[in-house]
């Protein structure tokens, strides 16, 4: 059996609150509406989209990208909306 | 008619003219549809660059970016265009387009930096680490030592075994899903139901805030 060691930024992706549930699928079916709602809006948010993209870190990865082209398309600076939208898509 | 115009929907700093509306430019043959055609690739291809641009530190020294980027984008265009009647225009044309080219170039760069390495997939021990203060190693070794015994306790070897790949080795999850010969979203919800259920067990035990003290 190996070891790992569970440091605070394990115990962070451990407990990230991931609810309400919605799979990858429908997070790609929904992100680019996702992303241009935002940017329109930076209230605009949707519960199960923010919770898988905090939960997933390959779809946070990607909707990055999406929301930096978007923003540039839209005009709009996307910083407003990148703190709550998690570690992955501030880098 | 005229479908093309100096419209500033995609950026990708080339000059080609944008259509105005896109599925139109994209679906009736003719001059308009080849230039529509052209202009998408060439923003398919931008985003493509973007996401590989990212991602660039897990790709290793054999991986072409340019490849990478090339082929996410001639796929992304094979689906867009197979998938261009069931677009509601809820965003804009181009950012559903780009998120194509976006996951299938991520899809891409994660296979190329795990090809040829091993998946752990067996079920640790999990060692608390020590932090760097007393008060700090104090206050987080409780949580950690609670995390663990109910890693052990709560969850399946199944379960244990997916999310230390996940979270501790850092395996992406379409990675994982190729190699378990199973799909993103079955991988993703191993973990999801895997974290719910760790979460129950720390605000059962004091650890966490039960839902009506969050904020
Ligand atoms: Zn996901």
């Amino acid at each position: 059996m190996t070891e790992r060691r569970l440091t605070p930024e394990i115990i962070r992706r451990f407990t990230v609150d991931g609810e309400p549930w919605l799979s990858c699928d429908d997070c790609f079916a929904r992100v680019d509406e996702y992303v241009d709602r935002m940017l329109a809006d930076p209230d605009y948010d949707s519960p199960a989209m923010s919770a898988h993209l905090r939960g997933c870190g390959a779809c946070a990865e990607e909707m990055a990208t999406l929301l930096d082209l978007a923003a540039r398309d839209a005009g709009v600076d996307p910083q407003p909306v990148l703190p709550r939208l998690g570690r992955w898509c501030q880098g | 008619m005229t479908i093309l115009g100096p419209v500033s929907t995609g950026t990708s700093g080339t000059a080609a003219q944008a259509p105005t509306d896109w599925v139109r430019a994209l679906s009736v043959p003719g001059p308009e549809k080849e230039a529509a055609l052209f202009r998408l690739h060439e923003l398919l291809v931008h985003a493509a660059r973007r996401q590989v641009a990212r991602m660039r530190e897990q790709l290793r020294g054999t991986a072409d970016a340019d490849d990478i980027a090339n082929q996410a984008a001639d796929d992304a265009m094979v689906a867009i265009l197979g998938k261009l009647h069931t677009f509601e225009g809820r965003s804009r044309f181009t950012t559903w387009a780009y998120k194509f080219a976006i996951m299938n170039a991520a899809v891409q760069v994660r296979r190329q930096a795990w090809r040829g390495c091993d998946v752990p997939l067996d079920d640790p021990d999990l060692i608390v680490e020590r932090a760097p203060t007393p008060e700090a190693y104090a206050q987080g070794r409780d949580l950690a030592t609670a995390l663990a015994t109910a890693i052990a306790a709560t969850l399946t070897p199944h379960q244990r075994r997916i999310v230390v790949a996940l979270l501790i080795d850092e395996v992406p999850v379409d990675v994982l899903a190729e190699r378990l010969g199973t799909s993103r979203n079955a991988v993703y919800k191993t973990l999801h139901d895997a974290r719910v259920a760790l979460r129950a067990d720390l605000r059962a035990a004091g650890y966490l805030p039960t839902p009506s003290e969050s904020p």
